[in-house]
């Protein structure tokens, strides 16, 4: 296990994309969020990763998601997970029910955190961090 | 998910195998000048010496890891510096569900000739020897670096989601969430040692600053060092080989229903419906029969939570049954009568052993003025990572085997 450096606890954390989810991080640079449909059962999923969720089949597309959803859960943090989110507070986590079904983390964007709340529409939007070679798939009110 | 008749009554049991022969613990709360394993050694000689045996009696050993001494092989770490060299040892990680596996797995290892004394162990320094804040990024670092991390999400963040969501489902309100927070600090109060000293109120819950809604400070578990062991022996020597009156373990249930919080199946209702109905039915009793609990009490929401697939009251009413104060004295259920992680202590992995430690206390009739009378039958319930573990163990005393 790791143990966090105090020297490095201002960095956020960053996605290291693996060969499971290196399609979907390229995706998020050209826009697109990808989900993964199974040819064999119809399962949509969310993650990618190499066998499906619900059959186990290997016979994944990714297509791009339609980047609409609704709030089916989120919690506005006011204590930081530690010093690297520090500055942002408050902040609304979301729990994102994409349109195509399945859910996903993200944090709003464009909008006061304030004012999140249950079963709003969101939409996409894939945010250039300026700092790192990262997009980040971030969502605001529809 | 489905479980057939067979996983739930399998002819093979740990029932009546194993019992809770010696427990202890370390200072407890904010402990200067103690490294991790300084912690441990301190709660395993206090447990050795609770049963009256020697550290030579030992050949298992069992433990979670510790945030603040990050050993791979923490049991192993610790037999070392213990200074013994045992025959069976594991270092387990399901998160806060840890402490109870612990147990469920020390009487399976008894029971299957694996081992015969298990030192069950778990030691942190999350206050003096993280701080707070590294602390805190160091559960978060739990969480999927891909999915999860990146959006600082919090480990509170993923308890306030599914709190959130039975708010809006239910119509629990905050005030019964503070509700929860006021009676284990009540409890707190009545037990000596306790990291939370002074009496709170539903509103200085609610007027205590956000953490992340819908939490508030006083809704969250505290942040503290300590260390907690016990011995756990076959039941063929514990009548006569310790010291003590020998607590069985007669029930034990997990259950994993997701990693990622966006993959839970409903934030509402988790994996602890499976895990105790595992328990129950190996334990032979229902809800009901439970005299006294230890559950798992990281936030306020999740106790509420825990009252409804534990079995304790219906789906749904969890609130109603906090605000009827059914889970204190003279209700239905006391549970965490030491005050639990909101007021007692919270290291971290150790934490949910105090929740053992308070039931087998209670079992044993030792409690004093915290005493649940009669309490015989007792259930400990520990979960983690965002409700993506869940164990049940269930402990009785003589007359209930």
């Amino acid at each position: 296990m790791r143990k966090v450096d105090p020297r490095l606890a201002h960095i956020k954390p960053l996605p290291t994309p693996d060969p499971d989810s290196n399609a979907y991080w390229q995706g998020l640079s050209e826009g697109k969020l990808l989900l993964q449909h199974c040819t064999v059962c119809k399962n949509v999923q969310f993650y990618q990763q190499a066998i499906c969720r619900k059959c186990g089949s290997e016979h994944l597309e990714h297509r791009a998601a339609s980047g609409r959803g609704t709030v089916h859960s989120f919690s506005v943090v006011h204590r930081a997970p530690g010093l690297a989110f520090k500055d942002d507070t408050p902040y609304a986590v979301l729990l994102v029910e994409l349109e195509e079904g399945p859910r996903m983390v993200s944090s709003l964007i464009g909008a006061d955190p304030l004012t999140v709340a249950f079963d709003m529409p969101v939409e996409l939007v894939c945010e250039k961090r300026a700092d790192e070679n990262v997009v980040l798939p971030r969502f605001r009110p529809a | 998910m489905t479980f057939s008749k067979s996983n739930i009554t399998s002819h093979r049991t740990i029932r009546g195998k194993a019992a809770i022969v010696g427990a202890g613990r370390s200072d407890i709360g904010r402990v200067p000048g103690k490294s991790v394993m300084a912690l441990a050694a301190q709660a395993a000689k206090a447990a050795l010496a609770d049963a009256g045996i020697a550290r030579s009696k030992i050949d298992g050993v069992l433990s979670s890891i510790a945030l603040a001494a990050p050993f791979h092989r923490f049991s192993v770490a610790f037999s070392e510096y213990f200074g013994i060299q045992p025959t069976f040892s594991n270092t387990l990680q399901v998160s806060g569900a840890t402490a109870a596996t612990m147990f469920n797995i020390a009487a399976a290892a008894i029971a299957g000739g694996l081992a015969e004394n298990v030192l069950v162990l778990s030691a942190d320094s999350l206050l003096t020897g993280l701080s707070a804040d590294l602390a805190l990024r160091a559960l978060t670092e739990g969480r999927d670096q891909q999915y999860e991390m990146p959006f600082g999400i919090p480990a509170a963040n993923t308890f306030a989601m599914t709190a959130h969501r039975h708010m809006k489902e239910f119509g629990t309100t905050s005030e019964q969430l503070a509700k929860v927070a006021v009676i284990h600090r009540e409890h707190a109060l009545r037990t000596p040692g306790a990291q939370m000293t002074t009496a709170i109120t539903v509103s200085d819950v609610l007027n205590s600053p956000w953490a992340t809604t819908p939490y508030h400070k006083l809704d969250c578990s505290l942040i503290s060092d300590g260390a907690a062991a016990f011995i756990v022996s076959s039941a063929d020597s514990a009548r006569t080989a310790f010291k003590t009156r020998p607590i069985y373990i007669l029930g034990g249930g997990e259950c994993y229903t997701h990693e990622h919080i966006f993959l839970m199946p409903s934030l509402t209702t988790t994996g602890a419906v499976h895990s105790s109905a595992k328990a129950y039915a190996m334990a032979g009793c229902s809800p009901k029969d439970i005299d006294v609990a230890g559950v798992y009490d990281c936030f306020t929401g999740t106790v509420i939570m825990m009252m409804e697939d534990l079995g304790f009251c219906p789906k749904g009413e969890g609130g109603r049954f906090v605000d009827d104060r059914q889970i204190t004295y003279g209700g239905s259920i006391p549970c965490n009568t030491h005050g639990g992680l909101l007021s007692f202590v919270h290291p971290g992995f150790p934490g949910g052993l105090f929740h053992f430690l308070e039931v087998v206390h209670q079992l044993r009739g030792e409690c004093g003025e915290r005493q649940v009378a009669g309490a015989e039958l007792g259930l400990v319930h520990s979960l983690g990572g965002g409700f993506s573990t869940q164990a049940t163990t269930i402990l009785g005393t003589e007359a209930t085997l």
